[in-house]
This record gives structure tokens, sequence and C-alpha cells, in this order.
């Protein structure tokens, strides 16, 4: 799985409840009554008509079915669609087994490394800094000020490359495709060039960074396309951007309005470990992915045409209450918890293990805090014609009390 | 309580004397290749995958429900498949063997 780029033209943002753990709220589980009914929500994204699969069982089976919803599409694996944001089909993650295997074999060793002791260590480093440093401030914009700085920082260690490389990332903003005035084609261009520019120096001057990897690495007998290159680094910079800041934004939120939280993970640090599952069971910072059916499917009863898209609604399956007992509630102790934040099956999200070691370090360090007082929250709603779904925040500003 | 034994796919073996906790938490402490337990034992990711003998299967016990949902869909699971962050080690498994299945 990708982590997509979730800030959706159509997406707009308010101001509205801030708390994660009501049932009253309506943004949590938007899929709620289409899942009941027949599992399927038949709607439109950005004028396409997509039918989504919400049912666990479903979303689970359909990610392995890959015949039926297939993957082998050039920027039609997210949602919406990708044509107008780069040129080059990203990899792995636009294809289908047995292809697929080969591709995700050339980058896995570096998104495996965030299990070593001496990564987890750097990682726990970085977190331990940037909180003591949001300490001594009266206050602290969470995303721009923390959650983006941490997300990008954290990347220059999973591509192995120098820390101060974030400086630039981080001027790209939250979302590497769509932001602000800048239109789909003009940030998804300047993202190309900045990863043509990064294989240039390394095919001039080789290292043990993830670019070096590429312009070494060989598909089926054979040197990687730049295209291909290309595709592998654009995924890296697109997926695990906005999703990681949404995590992190919506950690901080939640630890906010729940001190009692805090003193549960202080005083049972193993509670680190099920509480960065829930969370991400809870936050599901993906809400979908899309597949193609390459013919006419009937989906529980509705009809996707031939090369027209379903969607596998990680979101609604995390909150499929035949699977999680009371799923509205965010219980920081859930076991088990076979959620699918990061995806399922041969798919599975490539930066899960750096992802979770994000959140993991961010609540070990946080739970040393007395407390964090909220003072401003603005949510980000992604707004579509037949759902509305809280994800992460706009705006979020607070003090972290030690 | 128990001594257990891991087999990796390379056919390596590895004991662990006075094991505690799942076997999943034992794997991962003593570094067992092949068990990635990447989500820490909460029954998500299927990656600290292992069979377990015939011989085993009663004193281990059968998969749970939510881990059979999990396991009925992954490569390579069979009736002697167990996600070992599942199994809570007693002294009745005491010279327990079970092989790591490949990620």
């Amino acid at each position: 799985m990708r982590w997509t780029d979730l800030s959706l033209k159509s997406w707009n943002s308010k101001d509205f409840q801030l708390t994660m753990d009501n049932t009253s709220c309506p943004y949590h589980d938007p899929f709620k009554k289409a899942r009941q009914e027949n599992g399927v929500m038949e709607t439109e994204v950005a004028g396409e008509k997509i039918a989504l699969i919400l049912g666990y069982k479903d979303v689970r089976s359909a990610a392995r079915e890959y015949a039926t919803f297939s993957s082998d599409a050039p920027f039609r694996v997210p949602i919406p669609s990708e044509e107008d944001a780069r040129s080059v089909r990203q990899l792995p993650i636009e294809t289908n087994p047995p292809e697929h295997k080969e591709y995700r074999a050339i980058v896995e060793p570096f998104f495996r490394r965030p299990m070593q002791k001496d990564y987890i260590a750097k990682i726990e480093s970085l977190v331990d800094d940037l909180v003591e440093n949001a300490i001594q401030q009266d206050s602290i914009k969470v995303i721009t000020e923390f959650a983006l700085p941490l997300q990008s920082r954290a990347l220059t260690h999973l591509l192995n490359v120098p820390e101060k490389e974030a400086d630039t990332w981080v001027s790209w903003g939250v979302h590497v495709f769509r932001e602000g005035n800048s239109n789909d084609s003009q940030k998804g261009q300047a993202l190309e060039d900045y990863i043509h520019q990064q294989l240039d120096m390394a095919k001039q001057n080789p290292g043990e960074d993830f670019f070096s990897a590429l312009t070494r690495a060989e598909y089926q007998g054979r040197p990687l396309t730049r295209d291909e290159m290309l595709g592998f680094a654009n995924l890296t910079f697109a997926g695990g951007r906005d999703t990681v800041i949404h995590s992190i934004s919506s950690t901080i939120a939640y630890l906010s309005e729940h001190p009692e939280a805090l003193a549960a993970l202080r005083e049972n640090p193993k509670l680190v470990i099920t509480a960065t599952e829930e969370l991400m069971r809870y936050i599901s910072p993906i809400t979908h992915i899309g597949r193609v059916c390459p013919v006419k499917t009937d989906v529980n009863g509705v009809q996707v045409e031939a090369d027209s898209r379903v969607a596998l609604s990680w979101a609604s399956a995390n909150f499929d209450e035949t699977v999680f007992e009371s799923p509205e509630e965010l219980r920081l102790d859930r076991k088990p918890n076979p959620h699918m934040a990061f995806g399922n099956g041969t798919h599975n999200c490539l930066g899960a293990i750096h992802a979770r070691l994000i959140i993991r370090s961010l609540l070990k360090k946080l739970s040393e805090l007395q407390s964090i007082t909220l003072l401003s929250a603005q949510r980000s709603i992604e707004k579509e014609v037949d759902y509305e779904r809280e994800l992460g925040y706009k705006n979020l500003t607070v003090t972290l009390n030690r | 309580m128990p001594k257990v034994t891991f087999i990796t796919s390379d056919g390596e073996k590895t004991t662990i004397e006075n094991a505690i906790g799942t076997l999943m938490e034992v794997a991962t402490e003593h570094e067992i290749e092949g068990i990635d337990a990447i989500c820490g034992g909460v029954c998500s990711c299927a990656t600290c995958h292992v069979r377990v003998a015939d011989e085993w299967k009663e004193k281990v016990g059968p998969q749970n429900e939510t881990e059979k949902d999990i396991l009925d869909m992954e490569d390579g699971a069979d009736d002697n498949s167990r996600l070992s962050c599942q199994i809570e080690l007693t002294d009745e498994m005491d010279g327990l063997v079970v092989e790591v299945v490949e990620l």
C-alpha cells in the first residue's frame, strides 16, 4: 500500500468538535450505514464513479484478488487519480504480482532498516530533540513546527541522506502534489525535478543512500530505467508524508484531551505498543486506495464497469463492528487489533515499520509530560459527495507541559 | 519455564531456555530471522507466522478466531500455522519446536 496524498481538491476544513472518542461525532465512521446495509458505497470522487468496498473481510479479500481488483494501473491506485500530478507510474505500488514482488524487493531492504537498534535510537533521539525544543516554547503550531519537521527529518534516516536535506522537503509543505495556489502539475513537476537532480548526483557520486541504491538496482537482469527510479522515489516522497503528519497531529491532539492516557503510558511503558496500533486504527491515515476492475465486476450487487474503479476502504474496515468491539472507542490496550491502517496483503505499506517507530517514539517521549494544553484546533475534513470524514488537523496549537 | 526451539527457513535451529511471555516476544528478543512482528503482537501484521509440529498442536492449542481470519488469507498458511504473538508460553510447552514461515 502507499500513503497517498490526501489533500484532495474537494477538501474543506472547518472547526469541529475536538474530541476523538465520542460516538456523537458524525465524522468518525461515515461508512457505518452503508457498510451495515450491503457493504458497498457507490459514490463519486473528483467526478469519477467509484464503488467503495467497506466491510472488513471484503476489503481483506479484495486486497488479495489482484486479477479482479488490479493495481496494474498507472496513476490510478490513489483516489483521486494522479495523472496531473506526476509523469510516471509509482513503484512498486502500481503493479500486480509477480512483477510487484521483484520491484518491491529492490527497495525493501531500505524500508526494513527501521527494525535495527541503531536506527531506532536515531529516531528516538530525533523525537527527543523536537519535543525538548517544543517544551521550551510557550506554544507550538503542531503541523508546521513539529509534525512536518519530524516527518521530513525522520525520512532522511529512512533514505540514509544527510538530515539537512529535510530543510528542502519541509519547504514543500504538508503535501507534495497539492497545496495553496500551486496546481498539481507545478508541485508534481517540482518534486520530479528534485528527484532527477538527486539521481544525477547519485550516478556521479554513488553512496549508500536510497537514490544511489536505485541507480545500482536491477529489474529482470537489467538496470532500472530512469522512469522506474523516478517511480520508486515519487512514491517514497508522496506516500509517507501527509499520512505521517496526520498521525502525529492526531496523536498529540488525543493526548491533549486525555491526560489519563498520558498517565497510563507513563505508568505502563509497554502500553506504547498497543496504543500505537490503536491510534493508527482510529486515525486510519489513508481512507482508501483504488483498484481497477479489468472486466465488469459485481461487487455485493453493485455493477462495476470494465476499467472502472473500486476502493478498498481501510477506514471503514477499521471500524467494522463485526471485528472490533465498540470500534468508536479508542482503547489504548486493544488487543487483538487486526486493523488495516497500513493496508493489507502484498501491497501492505512499505513504510509501516518506520511510521510505527515514529509514533511509538512520540508516545514514549510525550508520556514524560504532565499534560498537553490544547490552545486551538482546526480539523481537516475529507469532504466528498456522499461522505465527510475527519482526518488530521489543518491547524493545531498546543503547549507541552513538563 | 519452557525451552523452545525455532527452525528458520534456512534450517538453522535456535533454542531458547527459560522462555517467558509470548512465543513472538521470545523470538524478537532473540532476533529470530523471519519473525518481524512489526505490529508488536496485536494480531494485525501476520509477520510472526510459525508452523507448529503435529505432536505439539494439542498443547499449543488452535488458532483463535481473529488469528484464523488473518491466517486464512495468508500465503503459506495451513492447519499447523499459528501467529506466534498469540501463543502464551506455559510450562506444558517445554521442548516446543516451531518452524518459522518465511515472510
